[in-house]
């Protein structure tokens, strides 16, 4: 595979789920009704993944993912898969939509690989560029699980962390240079105790892992929990901005944030498709800000993109790769 | 102690079984008649009062099985508001629909006062308690563009529901609940607490005989926040003992509930574990020591629509068994429906 180099400075990015194409959701049917099993179903997904990576490469993103086409939910797909586990009852999701909260009845425990083969898939039709592994994060596996083992935040929180440590461990033998954990929970509960927690677990997750350790937290209040959060070990937090009109700004250049910031210019709820120049003004005004130069930015969408349809997300992501290449120019 | 009044009640609606899911997908579908619908959602939410009532609660709710979200009645009854995209409930993994206000909400057909004139005769000796979305909390969480101000909106919002009440107390309700859990938002102002004491007191104005609530959950409101409530002419005001993680105990304790009852959300309407007896009287003792009340009513937490069904019934009879335990060693006074 011919090496890919990623720009230097702003390089494009995705949080990572894309809408679901091809025969994926029939797939994710056809297992839950037990029609295909585990194996055929990451066989199906392949078609979907493909696509994915077929839109990106349009785009032109730099670092891409595999769209977590297999993941019906986020916390499901992992809770399935994971020793301690068992399918919950149904619980609503909107309206009339349910899905099974899973319920954590043992001992959490690492049992084989989860979603290494969509993501070495990604990896080989990405003609050489990057694929991120994308897990769940360990406090969002918490908060969005129901416990009837642990009875103890803390400790289940911790082997959460190890199980999913076992994960990016495979992960970094094969070869996997971007880690990225998703916690969406972390910023609903914006306390400097859920942060602490969250910071436990990411040292066990995380620690000695010579890939780019990234986290993604997105919405709510992140201002409230900033300064403890910079004490994580990672090298990256991917930041929803543009939904928040970049409110946080401010608070990172306050407190003298300098790692990498993957800086999200999409807003990935609204199917209004951003302009080059809208996009552009957002990285003018990270730049001006003067809080990280320009090798430490990441130009991506807020989160996950699989909310919209495909055309929709598609140009997003191509006006937002051709921004992320005028700011290289002039920045 | 002695003179203290305790008694259970269910804060707000229930999960949907299985049944009352599939009733309502085959209807969507087309497969289901409008009739076969109701007839589900009716006997359904037969279950669920039966189940409060047995417990002894003086007021039991519907179980608003039909309601896809707590706005989502009056986003649909109401000219120029509309549901529209999805946003996460607060913290919940579950998310309502942004209700979209065009233009001054004018309203349509009553949505409380027919499903008390259907559930109040079938919940004898209990009364029906109606619950609303309180009127910062639904502007709060709507896209407002009306041309005037969230407060204005507020005020409209306010007026409408209090017609709701007041309709609804006239065919039977016993209870009126309204819901503020945007006061526990970190982001929550005293100016967003003065203006739901105020708006609160207009709606319940409107209640006639009813018993008033104002409830705040998921968190602890700030203490500023708080005692901009205590301003309000409800009879009490709830706060969410357990999610607020001692927050809300220490908000007692500082600043009291004068004038008002207290409702006290002990079980845990987010967790599906059993809630234990010795943390759930520790809790209301410490509150009751807080701040003297005349009249506690312990309640779930929150809604028990965000855990599964059989869990909701498993937290209803909790509630009730502990309520009548904790009255019993505190030696205070039981409130049962239909008395003793
Ligand atoms: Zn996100």
């Amino acid at each position: 595979m011919p090496g890919y180099e990623v720009p230097r400075k702003f390089p494009t990015t995705v949080v990572g789920s894309y809408p679901k194409i091809g025969p994926a959701d029939k797939a994710i049917k056809m297992r839950r009704s037990g029609e295909i099993g585990e194996e055929e179903f990451h066989r199906i997904a392949r078609e979907s993944i493909r696509m994915v990576v077929e839109d990106y490469l349009w785009a032109g993103v730099d670092i891409l993912s595999d769209g977590e086409q297999t993941r019906e939910d986020m916390v499901v797909y992992f809770a399935e898969r994971m020793d301690g586990y068992r399918e919950g009852d149904w619980v609503r999701v909107f309206d009339n939509v349910y899905f099974r909260k899973p319920v954590v009845v043992g001992r959490i425990g690492w049992r084989q690989p989860m979603i290494l083969e969509d993501w070495e898939y990604a990896r080989s039709v990405a003609q050489g560029r990057p694929v991120k592994l994308i897990l769940t994060g360990p406090y969002t596996m918490l908060e969005w699980s129901f416990d009837l083992h642990y009875g103890d935040r803390r400790e289940l929180i911790l082997d959460l962390a190890r199980a999913l440590r076992r994960e990016i461990d495979a992960a970094l033998a094969r070869g996997a240079e971007y880690v990225q954990v998703d916690e969406p929970a972390l910023s609903t509960r914006p306390f400097r105790e859920e942060a602490e927690l969250l910071k436990e677990a990411l040292d066990i997750v995380f620690r000695g892992v010579g890939a780019k350790r990234i986290v993604h937290i997105c919405y709510g209040e992140l201002e409230r929990i900033l300064p403890y959060i910079l004490e994580y070990p990672v090298d990256q937090f991917d930041l929803e901005m543009k939904n928040s009109g970049f409110r946080l700004l401010p608070h990172l250049k306050e407190y003298g944030y300098d790692k990498e910031i993957g800086y999200g210019v999409i807003d990935v709820h609204s199917f209004q498709v951003e302009s080059v120049e809208e996009v552009k003004e957002a990285i003018d005004r990270l730049m001006k800000a003067d809080i990280v130069g320009p090798e430490k930015v990441y130009i991506d969408p807020d989160c996950g993109l699989k909310r919209l349809p495909r055309e929709i997300a598609r140009e997003k992501l191509r006006n937002m790769v051709e921004a992320a290449r005028l700011a290289r120019e002039e920045w | 102690m002695s003179d203290v009044k305790i008694e259970g009640q269910v804060l707000g609606g229930y999960p949907r079984s299985r049944i009352v899911r599939r009733a309502l997908r085959q209807y969507e579908s087309g497969s289901y008649s409008l009739l076969d619908r109701e007839r589900v959602l009716h006997s359904s939410a037969l279950t669920v009062i039966g189940v409060q009532v047995g417990q002894g609660f003086p007021y039991v709710v519907d179980g608003m099985l039909d309601w896809h979200d707590i706005f989502r009645p009056y986003a649909e009854a109401w000219r120029n508001v509309t549901p529209t995209g999805l946003l996460r409930y607060f913290d919940n993994n579950f998310f309502y629909r942004i209700p979209l206000f065009t233009g001054e909400p004018e309203p349509t057909d009553p949505v409380l006062a027919p499903r008390v004139r259907s559930y109040a005769p079938i919940a004898e000796p209990s009364k029906l308690k109606v619950v609303i979305p309180g009127p910062v909390t639904f502007t709060l969480m709507s896209s407002n563009r009306t041309g005037v101000s969230d407060e204005e909106l507020a005020e409209a919002i306010a007026r409408l529901l209090a017609e709701e009440v007041s309709l609804a107390v006239e065919a039977g309700a016993g209870f009126v609940q309204i819901d503020e859990p945007i006061l526990s938002d970190p982001k929550a102002s005293k100016d967003h607490a003065a203006l739901a004491a105020e708006l609160s007191s207009m709606i319940a104005s409107r209640a006639g005989g009813a018993k008033t609530m104002l409830s705040i959950y998921f968190y602890s409101p700030k203490p500023e926040v708080y005692e901009g409530v205590l301003e309000t002419k409800v009879d009490y005001i709830m706060l969410d003992l357990v999610d607020a993680g001692g927050a809300a105990l220490r908000l007692l304790e500082r600043k009291g509930c004068p004038g008002h009852g207290v409702g006290l959300g002990v079980v845990n309407a987010r967790n599906v574990y059993s809630d234990e007896y010795e943390a759930v009287k520790g809790l209301v003792e410490a509150a009751m020591k807080a701040c003297q009340p005349e009249e506690v009513l312990l309640t779930t937490s929150t809604w028990l629509d965000l855990i599964p069904y059989k869990y909701s019934l498993r937290k209803t009879r909790l509630l009730g068994y502990y309520t009548h335990r904790i009255a019993g060693e505190m030696g205070a006074l039981l409130a049962l429906a239909g008395g003793e």
